[in-house]
Order: C-alpha cells, then structure tokens, then sequence
C-alpha cells in the first residue's frame, strides 16, 4: 500500500490541492493509520510554523485610505505627464508672451505709450497692441483681480493681426512645434492625442458674473474652496492664484483665476456642462457691447489662428457630464497644451 | 476598474506590510515599501494584481537589502542596534521575553535557504501554490516540498536555538 508522501499531505493541508486528489487522499487516510497520524504531525507542524511567524509581524497601524494613495499616485503620474511635455508647454507659452512681447516693440516703440492702457477702457484702447503683454511690470502693480479682468477684453481688428502673424514667423521657427503658427491648430485637430471631445469654443471672460458682489458667486481661498466644496477647485500649477470663486452647492463651478508672469490672467473654469457652457454663452453674447469685425472663429477655420492670436480665448473640454474650461489672452494652440495638461493632471480625480 | 485593486488593498495591504517587515526589519519602511507597491500597482493596473504586488514587494525588499549593505560598508562605526523595537503594550518582562522570542524567530528564519525563506513567506502571506510557483519559478508540484522542508527547518532551528520555549511550547499542547 502506497502511504502518502509528505509534500502531499502539506499540499493537502494548504488546500492546493484539486477535488479528485483531496478524494483520494480522504479515503487513504481513512484507512489507514500511519498516514494519520503523519497528517496530524504535519498539521501540527503547519500551525506551529505560522504560530512562529506571527511573533515576526510589525506593529500594527491603520492603513492609510486607498484614496490618499490613489490621489498620491495621480499626483506623481500628473508629474511625470508634467515632465514629458514641460517642454511643449514652456515652449508654447513663452513662445506666445515673446512674440507679443516682440510684436509690440515694432508696433509701440514708446514703452510709456503702452503703459497706460491697462488702466483704460478697451474701446480706446489702441486696438493692436497685446497690452498686459507689452507691460509686463503691470503684472506687479497691485491692481485687483477684477480690475485687470476688466482691461482686458479688446477686439483684435484684422490687419494687425496680420501683421503681427507675419512678424512672428521668424521666431516661431525657434519655437517648439506647438506654438508654430498659423496652420498649428490644423495640425493639432489631426494629431492622434487629441482628447475626442476636445474643442476651441468661443469665449470672453465672465466678468460680469464674477464680481463679489453678484451675490451668487463666491470668493473663497484655495482652502476654503476645497473646505466648502470638498474638492480641490481645478487650477494650473505653478501659477499664482488671484482668485478663487465657487458658486452652487452640491455639483459647484469653480473659477480660479491665476496670473501669467507677463500680467495676463487665465481662468480654469470647472462644472457641470450646462452651468459652464451657459456661463461661456452668456459672455459670448456680450460680444455686442464691444462691435467686433467677426465672431470667434473656430479652429477649423481658415485663419482661425491669426484672428485668435493674441486675443482673448476660450478652449473648453467636455468630461462627461462636465466641462473643464479655461479663458485666458493666449493663442489656441497654448491653450490646447494647457488644457490638455489640466486633463492629465486632474483625471481620476473627480 | 480601481475596484479590484481597491479590494485587494483592503484585505492585502496588512500582508504586505508583515512579507516586508520580514525582510527589511524596519516597520516604518516596510509601511512605505508597502504603499509603493500599492501607488505602483495603481500606475501598472496589474493582471494578476495579487501576485504583482508580491512580486514588487519582493524586488523593493531586495533593492532594499543591497542598499543597506552599501550603507552599511560606509558606516564602520555601526552599533548594534537591538533588531527589533520593545513592544508597547506590554509590561517590561513580557517585553523582554517577547523581543527574545522575535530576535530567536527571525534567527531561525535566517537559517533557511534563500527560497525556502521567500515560499515561506509568500506562503504566509496567503499566496496560492500556483502564484508561489510563477513568483520563485518553481514547479507548481515542487511547492509542497519546499514548503514541507521550509517548515521543518524553521521549527527545528527555532528549538535548537530556544529550548526553553519549546519545552515550554510542548508543556502547552
């Protein structure tokens, strides 16, 4: 009579081993004696060897919450996304700052002739002129955030912004691919990393809904926004914020508004699809207080990036059932990197 | 989908931390080696999420050891520090005798091969055979054997080494 091996019985005694075998050695071990009693010397062995090895065990502490983990891992993912297209981004941006910048030097040799126009209205403005990027100490001036929002809007008219796309040209070629010029919002609509959803929706600011004293809107701090919301209001890194506004309650739209180092604000909106698409609407249709030569354009239009160049623009991303957003005076193609960035860093956070 | 490594994090996360603990002796880094397996597995999205975690947890333990080693050929002045931290719940006698206990076990352990020590743990860490198997790349067949003898030895040098409380064991049962 076969007895059976030692290994077996381990095997047997750790469940691992299938229904047929575990059959066969039940009925051998009920008949027969010897193979017992070595189950019970080997079962006895199992315990004590695990009874050993539990001395060997840390104290025991609370876990951390699998969220902790999982927002840690998003952040770290976020940085390497980050790293991967720092270039592209800073490119893009610096890019598009250095050419206002430059474009306004040919255009306005006199700095003091700029400099003014932070604090005028727009219709007087001198309508070419990048203004908050030809006066970068403006940025310094503690105006506030509304007065800056205020000074911004202008409509570009035509043959400036012609003019200016043929003086960019030159420094475009050492800018990264992203920033290239006019048929770079082309290029991007076939790229295959296009998010699907993705679209160059026309935009003002939405000034009017955001002063304080609107009564619906909020102006909270970063952590008053994340105590009052429970979420941490969508925002670009790095950047300082000036302002963080919440409306509603239970699916909330947050604005932060953060500034370039040139001046410009850029705004990050987030909500439910419907609140921010009507909040980029109702400004939109305010485009009638200031006479425009031509609505925005669409990136699929001819010369969508000249006529968006330098102007205010609003690149909306639709997530499911909400929108992410940002507004801000930089050409598409910026704002494509940027919220193609904010997608990264911000999914699987909801 | 961060479903399932959710509710493997939830029943695994403690074993994770003992599988470390048991190799790099530290309980602080073996809850950090831990959380990186974990922030790790969200990042891969493992098929076999269960056994990645373990496979991690023994790569980071090793990556570990060899770096201690490297520390530890620059620091000639090391004092030996005792190898586990007292107990805290306990009063001073049972602490002493508890960390006896500890130090005896894990001297035990150290007697093992190499592999009878690494399907020990996995095995104690609640691996099946066949994950045993794929992660120390023996035969599914061959697990019960190592097993057997992992047990036999780690009893056997816990006793040689620690006769009193095997009499003392043996006077319970």
């Amino acid at each position: 009579m076969r007895h059976i091996p030692e290994e077996e019985l381990h095997a047997y005694l750790d469940q691992a081993l299938s229904r047929s075998q575990c059959v066969e050695i039940e009925s051998h071990l009920a008949a027969c004696e010897r193979c017992r009693a070595e189950r019970d010397a080997i079962a006895a062995l199992r315990d004590r060897t695990t009874a050993l090895l539990s001395t060997l065990a840390p104290p025991r502490r609370i876990a951390p919450a699998f969220e902790e983990l999982a927002a840690r891992q998003a952040e770290r993912d976020a940085r390497h996304q980050h790293r991967a297209r720092n270039f592209a981004w800073a490119a893009s941006v610096v890019a598009a700052l250095g050419i206002g910048w430059g474009a306004s030097g040919l255009m306005q040799p006199a700095p003091s002739a700029a400099a003014p126009a932070v604090a005028t209205t727009a219709p007087q403005a001198p309508p070419a002129t990048p203004r908050t990027v030809a006066t970068p100490t403006e940025g310094a001036v503690p105006e506030t955030p509304v007065r800056l929002a205020a000074a911004r809007p202008v409509p570009a008219r035509a043959q400036p912004a012609a003019t200016r796309s043929a003086v960019r040209a030159p420094a475009a070629d050492d800018a990264a691919d992203t920033a290239s010029a006019a048929p770079a919002p082309t290029r991007l609509a076939q790229s295959p990393r296009r998010p699907a959803m993705l679209e160059v929706s026309s935009g003002r600011l939405p000034d009017d809904d955001l002063r304080p004293d609107s009564g619906v809107w909020r102006t909270l701090s970063l952590d008053g926004a994340r105590a009052e919301t429970g979420i941490i209001p969508t925002r670009i890194e790095g950047l300082p914020i000036m302002q963080v506004q919440v409306r509603g309650g239970q699916r909330p739209v947050t604005v932060v508004a953060q500034q370039l180092k040139s001046g410009e604000v850029i705004r990050t909106i987030e909500g439910p699809a419907a609140e921010v698409s009507s909040l980029l609407a109702r400004n939109d249709s305010s485009l009638d207080r200031t006479p425009s030569t031509s609505p925005w354009p669409t990136v699929a239009g001819g010369n969508a990036s000249a006529s968006i160049q330098g102007r205010e623009g609003a690149m909306t991303l639709r997530r499911g059932d909400r929108i992410l957003a940002i507004t801000a005076p930089l050409p598409s193609d910026s704002l494509l990197a940027i919220i193609r960035r904010l997608n990264v860093e911000t999914r699987g956070q909801k | 989908m961060t479903d399932e490594l959710e509710q493997l994090y939830q029943t695994t996360y403690t074993a994770v931390v003992r599988f470390l603990y048991r190799k790099v002796w530290d309980a602080d880094r073996a809850e950090d080696l831990a959380q990186e397996v974990f922030m790790r597995a969200l990042h891969h999205r493992p098929e076999k999420p269960r056994a990645w975690v373990f496979a991690v947890a023994a790569n980071l333990a090793r990556d570990e050891a060899r770096a201690a080693i490297r520390r530890k050929r620059h620091l000639t002045l090391l004092k030996t520090e005792p190898l586990v931290q007292p107990a805290r719940t306990e009063s001073p006698d049972d602490a002493v005798e508890h960390d006896e206990e500890l130090t005896t076990v894990h001297e035990a352990l150290a007697v093992l091969t190499p592999r009878d020590r690494e399907v020990l743990l996995l095995w104690d860490a609640g691996l099946s055979y066949p994950e045993i198997a794929e992660q120390t790349g023996l035969a599914v067949g061959a697990v019960g054997t190592t097993l057997a003898r992992a047990r036999k030895r780690l009893v056997d040098a816990y006793e040689r080494q620690h006769p009193e409380a095997s009499q003392r064991h043996a006077a319970h049962s």
